[in-house]
């Protein structure tokens, strides 16, 4: 897989003659993740031949590291798509170099949730059942449709979105060209009629998207857990609400942090107001997470109910307390924060690239402490407390199924013209 | 055999029939129709052997069993077909008589041979009060196959569902093991097969595995249903078919559980179930358990 890129290019140029432009560090890059792949990948096999006794879960803790990602990746998604509607469907042409790359980064951050599920299943080889056997009362079988459904939007949506950079490519005779023939018609043409028609569609399809973001996929995901009345810490209204939110957070800092990076590695101009104010937006979100959070552990704690004071303490209180404090609180909110507020900082993109990292690391601490606490109590008193911490294997296998979503990714931003350039941004998606 | 016996082929349908009374006979000396009476067996042995439907011999003889018998004949305004006519189980379990001796856990993982860490069955045991005025609740927690199943509510394919006899049943089959219903159930009642065996410890431990829900499954083998799928009591379903009681309350020592037909008024169960000492597990929330305790 690591010569795949160069393989490409020497088959591509022995053949039809097309080049290929691969930096250096786009070489190491995927060089990188294809190690980091092939030994996720091993785990990945291993867990499939031994089950699901290769990770620390228990009858006590039934959901753990893999469940925390794929909520963590399902919210990315969530998060990328409903900031690309804001450029596509509001209007918000300040964001425009990062829309395409929204669109994408939701599509493979879908198929890393979902393939974190199937990592997850007891027994994956009959994941179709959950289609077959739909049981309408079931919030995870009402999901695993919506994504489905959100996922088809997405491509479609990325396809309008891109259309036009596809016609223009497949007349050049680039290795994107090349890939732009193949799913172009032949007849594609670019004139004032298409334009308006690609933009109507953008817009329709941006609007659906929105309320089956929201609601569906995101919202949706956070009901799998409100629903559950066994686990009070989960069973309140506000919990799909502060997915949602949270999702926004996410989302925001995850194009934030890769618009710089890339643009960091390709040595061109940083879009310096676009970053600030993408800044602003990002912790904005934050804070209203914040908000609802802060009121979520209230009325809880006020209540006094046993199960979920223990919760809050297994969160707050206990050994694994870190994760909540330090990664969710310290890292993922007061740093940021700070920095995107302190007059020394608020201007410098190098450090707002720090904020928008600490961010998603932060949410990653916020999913991890949203399935784990209230699976640690047990539900009567008497029974005993799980204790989870994930394997070296199941860490593993995260490694290998991120990289995989990676890998997807780079690849595609190779061949699809995903990549906003500055000429285009004028008159794209207005 | 029977072609070399001289012995005379005896038709045991004539002896029946010698056996049995004269239905004509019968009917003449009791007080009610006796044509009526005759038509009415001939016609149930139709529908008992498929020829009639139920809802047709309601409507033949409605008409005439009210006049017969008057405010007697109950079901006037049309038959009453309940679904699942046959028993709903309940379980009873006495507080007061349970000693905390885990005998039940120990026979429900003999009988339904299950691996290490998954026990359908256990003994919360928990000491309340202060010292000297002390005492110990042990507290059995089987399934308690309630009627709003929370499990069966949040499984994606329907593979756990409620029976007409009321236990909540898991298909393991069509299970994918997303271990929903484990953390949705409000009893910790739910366990996932991870694919342990006591063959370590014990010889041949995986050649036989229990009949669930009347499933023979043969041995246990690594990557074969259960395996990888969730498991939890059944009220011992594959006994109930033979007959016979779930296995924790046929072994327990001091008498504390009692097993019936809720829907059967007269049923022990339901005798206790009405006692004031009678209560269930986490009430608030709405599941209705047939798990019913004394305290």
């Amino acid at each position: 897989m690591a010569n795949l890129a160069v393989d490409l290019k020497e088959k591509s140029t022995s053949k039809t003659k097309i080049n290929l432009q691969v930096s250096k560090a786009f070489k190491i890059w995927i060089s990188a993740l294809t190690i980091a792949f092939l030994i996720g990948g091993y785990f990945i096999v291993e867990r499939f031949i031994t089950g699901l006794a290769a990770t620390n879960l228990s009858s006590i803790t039934p959901w753990g590291a893999w469940i925390a990602f794929y909520i963590f990746f399902v919210g990315l998604s969530a998060g990328s798509f409903l900031l690309s509607t804001l450029i596509y469907v509001f209007g918000m042409e300040e964001y425009e170099r990062v829309g395409k790359a929204a669109l994408f980064t939701a599509i493979v951050c879908m198929i890393v949730a979902l393939t974190f599920v199937l990592m997850d299943l007891g027994r994956p080889e009959r994941m179709l059942n959950a289609i077959i056997y739909w049981n309408v009362t079931s919030p995870l079988a009402w999901e695993v449709h919506f994504y489905l459904v959100y996922i088809g939007l997405l491509a479609v949506e990325l396809y309008i979105a891109m259309r036009e950079d596809l016609v223009r490519a497949a007349k050049t005779n680039t290795m994107k060209g090349f890939v732009a023939k193949l799913i172009t018609f032949k007849n594609a043409t670019i004139n004032a009629a298409t334009k308006k028609r690609d933009h109507m569609w953008m817009k329709i399809l941006g609007t659906i998207g929105i309320p089956l973001a929201i609601l569906g996929v995101h919202g949706g995901t956070g009901t799998i857990f409100a629903v559950v009345k066994a686990r009070p810490a989960w069973h309140t209204a506000l919990f799909p609400i502060i997915f949602v939110v949270s999702a926004m957070v996410s989302g925001t800092a995850l194009l934030l942090a890769m618009y710089i990076i890339k643009k960091k590695v390709q040595k061109q101009p940083i879009d310096q107001g676009m970053v600030v104010s993408l800044a602003k937006l990002m912790v904005g979100f934050l804070i209203i997470d914040l908000g609802l959070q802060f009121y979520e552990y209230l009325i809880g704690w006020y209540g006094l109910e046993t199960e979920h004071l223990d919760t809050l303490a297994t969160m707050m209180a206990s050994e694994k307390a870190w994760s909540f404090w330090i990664v969710q609180m310290f890292l993922g909110a007061v740093i940021p924060i700070t920095i995107v507020f302190w007059k020394k900082t608020s201007q410098n993109v190098n450090a707002l690239l720090a904020a928008a990292v600490l961010i998603v690391i932060g949410i990653i601490g916020v999913r991890f402490n949203i399935v784990l606490p209230p699976l640690v109590v047990p539900v009567f008193h008497e029974l005993p407390w799980g204790n989870y911490a994930p394997t070296i294997k199941e860490w593993m296998v995260s490694v290998g199924v991120v990289a995989m979503g990676l890998l997807i990714y780079s690849f595609g931003e190779l061949l699809l013209p995903i990549e906003e350039t500055s000429d285009e941004v004028s008159h794209n998606g207005k | 055999m029977g072609l070399f016996s001289n012995e005379k082929k005896v038709d045991y349908d004539k002896i029946v029939d010698k056996m049995v009374p004269d239905a004509r006979k019968e009917m003449d000396e009791s007080q009610y129709d006796t044509e009526l009476g005759l038509n009415m067996a001939r016609d149930a042995r139709k529908v008992i052997s498929g020829k009639l439907k139920i809802e047709d011999f309601h409507k033949v003889y409605s008409s005439s069993l009210t006049k017969e018998f008057g405010n007697y004949y109950a079901s006037a305004d049309g038959p009453d077909i309940r679904k699942g006519d046959g028993p709903k189980w309940a379980m009873v379990i006495d507080l007061k008589k349970c000693v905390g001796c885990d005998t039940c856990t120990v026979s429900c993982k003999a009988e339904n041979r299950t691996p290490p860490g998954i026990s359908y069955n256990v003994v919360m045991e928990s000491l309340e009060g202060e010292f000297p005025n002390i005492k110990a609740v042990n507290l059995p927690r089987p399934c308690m196959q309630c009627d709003k199943p929370a499990c069966a509510q949040v499984c994606p394919t329907r593979a756990t569902y409620k029976m007409e006899n009321g236990i909540v049943a898991i298909d393991n089959d069509r299970c994918i093991g997303c271990r929903y219903c484990i953390v949705a159930c409000p009893y910790g009642a739910r366990s996932f097969d991870f694919g342990d065996s006591y063959e370590q410890e014990m010889q041949g431990a995986n050649d036989v595995t229990s009949p669930e829900y009347g499933v023979e499954r043969g041995n246990r083998e690594k990557g074969k249903t259960p395996i990888g799928t969730v498991r939890k009591c059944s009220f011992c379903f594959h006994r109930l078919q033979r007959g016979e009681e779930p296995a924790c309350v046929e072994t327990c020592i001091g008498d504390a559980r009692f097993f019936g037909d809720i829907s059967d008024p007269n049923s022990v169960v339901s005798k206790l179930a009405a006692s004031p000492r009678a209560f269930r597990l986490k009430e608030e929330l709405g599941t209705h358990p047939n798990v019913i305790y004394l305290r």
